[in-house]
């Protein structure tokens, strides 16, 4: 990366809430007319956007409306028909997914995808596993080739979302809500410069998503730049610094949550002409 | 012992080659890549041996050596065709290569001896050669399922756009299973011919690739220790159940096809799950009694479609 | 010209194999390993009745149909099915159903061996003698224009009905879909038996009609023909049935030729280099239909 690094690790403490974004950062994320079509669907046309440091950037609009898809793109799981990507000014539409990843590009997916045979602190292990950019001396041989290292990475992550306890559990044993927050954690190890969320909170209950919402502003410190998919438009408004709202495989609206929420076109994907019209 | 020892000696023998074998396959599975190559490789490795030590004079050590790099070399280059594949198809590619293999063997003139194959394969082997050979073997595939790489051959194997989005280079992961088990099936045979002497295309072939198969699944696919169970069973079970009489085929039989139906992940997988099951249930017991004191320490997702778009509607309104 | 016959029989007799593990897999994605234990088997078991009694062809016949829609049904109930119900995913299953074929050919093939010390053995005390005609230069023989006749006859049989009945529109809109199909009402479980019977009893004919040719088959023979029928099915493209009688026809032409041309023990390795080729220049097939993209 010809770039300098910013952030080196997440903070190990950090302010919930307040922080606005910083409208002169330099973006870590560009997205230039980005489209995805599979045959005559086009589930992402001509999506451009830039996704700032130290920012929580949420994206609404109605099932099917190409949230997911733009995350896959985003993270090239997905492969795009057309448009550049930029990561730091660099770009890499045509790099591997792996690749990005390396870049701390993080995500979490839609379902929970943990591995059943892995516990709880090895599955958050495997995402530290493909840190790079730490530095300080190797762990010892021995220890590595026994793999009973473990990331001092993890140790935080597993604290910042609240899962001590559960270290030796397999994920076949944790409820729904848990499991997605050993995804968040596994996604956190990593070191992330840029987080993506594909619904973290579906499936849990009101003071699991405040505390998801809580752990999400703390870490809007440090250069981090975080993308949000989520149907609960409250907790857009509470989490979120900047929102983009998607219909068609199109940016509706962007802005303010709070603007972008009552905007008319945004009301109109949600609900439908009709219902706009009668109110 | 000692005489146990060389009584059974071609059992030993049959049993390291044996377990090779199954290594060759199961690492390839436990990577998500169901590939039969490593029986290809054996095959190879029995004529590539056959013909170093004949036609070459070289002694045991660096066939062996070459063998195993060689097989390695094919096997890769097989994977490279077929990496785009998959699951049945991919299979099924790799089973075709194998039988290719004994086609070659039968039509190679005299290099491989035709129909009749190769035989008077004497050379400086020993079973100290042996016993060293598939103890690194052993090792290094041992080694290979702990730590940071067992957690990355997880995940590639269980979920590999998971694998990707973590920065595994999930190809090149998949390429290097091709040419390790190449190596380990080219070795298996040529430590074959050494002891053997002898080989024909008769011992190569499909029922080469059931053999792998049935050491993996009866004795479980992901860890080295079910591919030594396996092989200790399938070396010596029929020597034992000669006792059981002639039909030790059907008995053979009817394990495999009772381990593949119910016993997905082998008798290692059994002892696993049982282990697990166990632990479980301790922890369940340990919990049940924190409660009576603090509330747990999670609660259960809940909330259903309805609930999320309530506070929807109303920042609407 | 006596070349072609050839083609046309043999191609027939890999057709008569092919179709069951074809209709098998196409529609409730069972790729069955243990089909060429149930083709020998069956065999095998009319072999063992002959033993006993002389008895006519057709009854030869019945009881090899019998015994294959028997062992197949069988296979389905006690391991296919628990397989399924087992598995974590469609893919860990596809697997597994092939291991466990895989698995449970080997019981049969023991049988067998172990009754005739892994000799051949053939039909012959059956009341039926295999006759050669002669028409012009062209010499065949009444089994051989039987198993033409029978093989393209079941072959379009089974076409239409896949085509035209309730049951076999339902049996693609399995293959197609298998949760869709099960919301339109479709039973499963009943049609995936029908399925497995009727591919395990053409799997028995083929047996039988195969020794007759031959004269005699070993308890190993079915493996070989596992391993081509593949070939041919993935030729074609998997769920094609025009597909699976091109594959039969185009395989028996290419070994045919490759016997005129060389030695003859090539033969073998056309069908394993076939499919090398296909799955990679063109892994659906010649008339395969395209992968459909589910998000």
């Amino acid at each position: 990366m010809s770039t300098p690094n910013t952030a080196e690790t997440l903070p190990t403490t950090g302010p919930a809430g307040g922080a606005p974004a910083s409208p002169g950062g330099v973006a870590v994320l560009e997205c230039d007319d980005v489209c995805v079509h599979f045959g005559g669907v086009k589930a992402v046309d001509g999506i451009s956007l830039q996704l700032l440091p130290d920012t929580i950037h949420g994206i609404i609009g109605p099932n099917g409306s190409g949230k997911s898809t733009l995350i896959g793109a985003i993270t090239r799981l997905t492969k795009l028909t057309s448009g550049r990507l930029l990561f730091d000014g660099e770009e890499y539409q045509s790099s591997p997914a792996s690749v990005v990843a390396r870049k701390r590009v993080a995500r979490t997916f839609q379902t929970v995808r943990l591995l059943p045979d892995l516990t709880v602190l090895e599955n958050i292990q495997l995402g530290a596993d493909g840190r790079t950019h730490d530095e300080g001396p190797r762990p010892n041989l021995l220890k590595r080739l026994l793999g009973k290292q473990i990331s001092p990475a993890v140790g935080e992550a597993i604290e910042r979302t609240n899962l001590q306890g559960f270290e030796s559990f397999y994920p076949s044993e944790l409820s729904y809500g848990t499991q997605r927050r050993v995804e968040i954690a596994r996604a956190i190890s990593t070191g992330p410069r840029l987080l993506l969320l594909d619904e973290p909170t579906a499936g849990m209950n009101q003071t699991e998503r405040a505390e998801i919402s809580a752990l999400l502003q703390s870490l809007r410190t440090g250069g981090l730049s975080q993308l949000l998919v989520e149907h609960d438009v409250q907790m857009m408004i509470d989490t979120c610094d900047h929102v983009f709202a998607m219909n068609f495989g199109k940016l509706i609206a962007e802005g303010r949550p709070k603007d972008v929420v009552q905007s008319p076109q945004v009301q109109e994907a949600y609900l439908g002409r009709k219902w706009r019209d009668h109110a | 012992m000692s005489s146990f020892y060389l009584t059974n000696l071609v059992l030993v023998q049959a049993t390291i080659t044996g377990l090779l074998l199954a290594l060759s396959i199961q690492v390839p599975i436990r990577m998500g890549v169901f590939s039969f190559a490593g029986a290809g490789a054996y095959g190879f490795g029995c004529y590539a041996g056959a013909i170093l030590v004949l036609d070459y004079q070289m002694a045991a050590v660096p066939t062996i050596v070459i063998t195993g790099l060689l097989a390695g070399l094919v096997v890769l280059v097989v994977g490279l065709l077929i990496a785009k594949l998959n699951g049945l198809y991919l299979a099924m590619a790799t089973v075709a290569f194998c039988l290719i293999i004994s086609v070659v063997a039968i039509n190679g003139g005299e290099l491989t001896g035709g129909s009749t194959g190769r035989y008077g394969v004497i050379s400086d082997f020993t079973m100290g050669h042996m016993f060293a050979i598939g103890a690194i073997a052993l090792v290094l595939v041992a080694l290979s399922e702990r730590g940071k790489l067992g957690r990355r051959v997880d995940a590639v194997r269980e979920d590999p756009e998971l694998a990707a989005s973590m920065g595994i280079n999930v190809r090149r992961y998949r390429l290097v299973a091709f040419a390790v088990s190449g190596v380990l099936g080219g070795v298996a045979g040529a430590m074959n011919i050494l002891v053997r002497s002898a080989v024909s295309p008769l011992d190569i072939g499909f029922p080469l690739i059931v053999l792998a198969l049935t050491m993996i699944i009866v004795g479980g696919s992901l860890s080295w220790k079910g591919a030594v169970i396996g092989a200790l069973i399938f070396t010596w079970l029929p020597d034992l159940l000669a006792v059981v009489g002639e039909w030790q085929e059907l008995i053979y039989g009817i394990i495999v096809a009772i381990a593949a139906v119910l016993l997905p992940r082998g008798l290692y997988g059994v002892y696993v799950d049982t282990k697990r099951s166990v632990l479980r249930r301790r922890r369940q017991e340990a919990t049940d009694k924190a409660t009576a004191q603090t509330p747990p320490p999670t609660s259960t997702g809940d909330t259903t479609d309805i609930d999320r778009l309530a506070p929807e509607m109303e920042a609407q309104r | 010209m006596q070349d072609v016959l050839s083609v046309v029989s043999l191609g027939s007799i890999y057709l008569l194999f092919a179709l069951g593990m074809s209709l098998t897999w196409g529609t409730i994605d069972v790729l069955n390993f243990s089909h060429g234990s149930i083709f020998m088997f069956s065999t095998f078991t009319a072999y063992l009745l002959l033993g006993s009694t002389a008895l006519p062809f057709l009854a030869v016949v019945a009881v090899a149909v019998a015994v294959g829609a028997l062992m197949s049904v069988l296979i389905q109930v006690l391991a296919f099915e628990q397989i399924i119900k087992r598995a974590r995913t469609k893919k860990n299953a596809e697997m597994q159903i092939l291991i466990g074929g895989i698995g449970i050919a080997i019981i049969p093939l023991a049988i067998a061996q172990h009754h005739t010390k892994s000799n051949p053995f053939g039909l012959r005390e059956s009341s039926f003698s295999v006759d050669t005609w002669v028409v012009g230069d062209l010499r065949i023989t009444n089994i051989a224009v039987m198993t033409i006749i029978v093989a393209l006859v079941l072959w379009l049989a089974l076409a239409l009905w896949l085509r035209r009945s309730r049951n076999g529109l339902a049996l693609r809109a399995i293959g197609v879909d298998a949760e869709v199909a099960s919301l339109m009402g479709v039973d499963r479980r009943r049609l995936a038996l029908v399925t497995m019977a009727v591919a395990g009893g053409l799997a028995g004919l083929a047996g039988v009609l195969f020794t007759f040719t031959l004269g005699a088959i070993t308890p190993e023979s079915g493996d070989t023909l596992l391993v081509k029928a593949f070939a041919i099915i993935i030729l074609g493209g998997v769920g094609s049935m025009r597909g699976v009688a091109f594959g039969a026809y185009f395989l028996a032409a290419c070994e045919v030729w490759v016997l005129t041309q060389t030695s003859g023990s090539w033969v073998e390795a056309v069908s394993f280099g076939l499919i090398f080729i296909v799955l990679l220049i063109r892994p659906a097939g010649v008339f395969g239909r395209k992968e459909v993209r589910r998000t």
